[in-house]
């Protein structure tokens, strides 16, 4: 059984054992000890994202649950990307996943220096650049909700890095094929689909709302329909590797996004509420594949599609 | 941290409208020590399915809690632990109208806890409310090893407070209550500073406004003892993850599930 996928091939490759990883921010650096699976048999980790000084993040209270899901405001807490460099790195060289490591800047400018931060750096297999976070007051969001702006910070990254570029589509957009064409067109080699939608949370009993911040990101099963749809849009649209992301909890969801379109899949909520998440994902799309005979994933990728998005006409 | 389905061995209301759930499932407190806890799911398996799996668990209430271990015992069947709250919402419901022979998906055991330094000899524990739920084994333990323990039990009602009667004899209760219904009228931190001088180290659980008055009290008093406050955030995952109950400690940002939930008083307050 081939669960090989490739999400770079241009510049530097980027090559993944298997299609199933962390999402950013739902599992820090990937180094904490006594985590309930073995880190080194997922395809890829994605680090929590890091911006170029120190964040202290949000005040209290950042989290709280919603119908199958959670809202979150964490505020892009991170030690800043030198202490990522100094002190992670060396230990993400040692491992056999590649480590992503999502990157977030107040200005078009900062994204373009977190990418030189990054660049030749032992232990780093490529960025992930967040255009999508609601929980950054400058940046993040702000970018990722027009085409040219998008566009802009795209272009910041890749000239500066010759790892693969991955960028965090948000779906608090009016058409996110149009956000996805401009990214891809900027150079991005993949698209991660999607980050938390924007949402709110108010207390009956307290008549304030629910997380300190006001607004936050739901995540969570109760977004997966809408990530599911967004990932056959962009699919459609564009011809990039996609990882999908939003409600995944079990292999059978993993399927449905390589149905719709995606390369790979990121794991995130899912693992607050299952520590072995990740992992269970991947037992469970093995086991899709052994029943359902599929000799290679490359099988199922975008089979959704009544025509596969790379037969598509031009125009129609 | 070991990831396990526990069986529920017993349920009850204990006193007032606090309950205890007794778990039959070592793994998932191995190793631990009072001031620990686990998070458990609040949603029911698909009993007829062995083994249970984690991916098919209902997705709401979608969040595990998270919950410090309160006691053991010996079971009939071998060691068992268990958990004391109050109903405050969905997951505690659930929870209090468990059966035994239910499982519940959990895991554990997490975090820092109480740190008993060898040479304290006299031990002050203060609990507000609800937050005598990990300090019970640490009293159990306490005076198993022959150490002196008085343990401040505060509440707002004689309701809240917890049974003298289940507790070891040899320890010392002092009951403060707000309305005087029980014991003496008024806060657990008066009581606190009256015997900070006596012990040679404190353990606390309560609520944040229980620690800044116990903090606040106790510079006043210029009396130096160490402190352990148990502290309760709101939780995402409770293994130091998601980065949802961060707080402002003196040396920094500091995770209570991961980095706590134990932590000097003066560190924080």
């Amino acid at each position: 059984m081939n669960l090989q996928v490739e999400l770079a091939s241009r510049k530097g490759s980027l090559i993944l054992a298997n299609p199933v990883m962390t999402a950013s921010g739902t599992f820090s650096f990937g180094l904490e000890e006594g985590h309930a699976f073995n880190v080194q048999e997922l395809g890829a980790i994605v680090t929590k994202t890091v911006t170029l000084r120190p964040r202290s993040g949000s005040p209290q209270p950042r989290t709280a649950e919603t119908p199958a899901g959670m809202l979150n405001a964490i505020g892009l807490q991170n030690p800043g990307v030198d202490a990522v460099v100094r002190k992670m790195a060396p230990r993400w060289s040692r491992w056999r996943t590649p480590v992503i490591v999502s990157i977030l800047g107040a200005t078009v400018e900062e994204y373009g220096e977190l990418a030189a931060r990054l660049e030749g750096v032992e232990g780093v297999a490529a960025v992930e650049v967040n255009i999508s976070s609601p929980n950054a007051r400058r940046g993040g969001m702000e970018f990722g909700q027009e085409p040219d702006t998008a566009a802009a910070v795209t272009q910041a990254v890749v000239r500066n890095i010759t790892l693969p570029v991955i960028v965090k589509l948000t779906p608090n957009v009016t058409d996110i094929a149009d956000v996805a064409r401009a990214v891809v067109e900027s150079g991005a080699d993949a698209l991660c689909v999607i980050n938390t939608l924007q949402a709110m949370a108010i207390d009956a009993r307290s008549r304030r709302p629910a997380i300190a911040s006001g607004f936050a990101g739901l995540s969570g099963p109760a977004i997966k329909p809408v990530a599911l749809r967004m990932v056959y849009q962009v699919a459609a649209a564009v011809d990039a590797p996609i990882i999908g992301c939003g409600g995944i909890a079990t292999g059978l969801d993993a399927v449905e996004f390589l149905l719709a379109g995606a390369t790979a899949v990121q794991v995130g909520t899912a693992t607050f509420a299952n520590p072995r998440a990740p992992l269970d994902v991947l037992d469970g799309l093995r086991r899709f594949l052994d029943e359902e005979g599929v000799a290679d994933i490359g099988e199922l990728i975008g089979a959704a599609h009544e025509r596969r998005p790379a037969e598509s006409p031009a125009t129609s | 941290m070991k990831a396990t389905f526990a069986r529920v061995t017993e349920n009850e209301r204990l006193y007032g409208e606090t309950h205890i759930t007794w778990f039959a499932a070592p793994e998932a407190v191995r190793g631990a020590g009072p001031g620990q806890f686990v998070m458990l799911r609040c949603v029911e398996p698909a009993a007829e399915r062995e083994p249970l799996p984690a991916t098919e668990l209902p997705v709401d209430p979608l969040l595990p809690r998270a919950m410090s271990i309160h006691r053991m015992r010996q079971g009939a069947d071998g060691p068992e632990w268990s958990i004391l709250y109050d109903i405050v919402g969905r997951g505690t419901a659930w929870l209090a109208s468990r059966r035994p022979g239910d499982a519940v998906y959990c895991w554990g055991p997490l975090g820092h806890g109480y740190s008993l330094r060898r040479a304290s000899q006299q031990l002050l524990l203060v609990a507000g409310g609800i937050g005598v739920a990990p300090l019970v084994w640490l009293a159990d333990q306490a005076i198993e090893s022959e150490k002196s323990v008085t343990l401040v039990l505060g509440g707002r009602t004689a309701e809240q407070i917890f049974p003298a009667t289940l507790l070891p004899p040899e320890v010392e209760i002092v009951v403060t209550t707000e309305d005087g219904s029980l014991g003496r009228r008024g806060l657990a931190t008066e009581a606190f500073v009256e015997h900070l001088e006596w012990c040679d180290q404190a353990f606390a659980c309560g609520p944040n406004a229980m620690f800044e008055a116990m903090a606040k009290e106790q510079r006043r008093s210029r009396i130096r003892r160490p402190v352990q406050a148990l502290l309760e955030e709101g939780m995402g995952c409770g293994t130091g993850i998601c980065y949802g109950c961060a707080i402002q400690t003196r040396r920094g940002m500091r995770l209570v599930c991961k980095d706590g939930p134990r932590f000097d008083l003066r560190e924080v307050f």
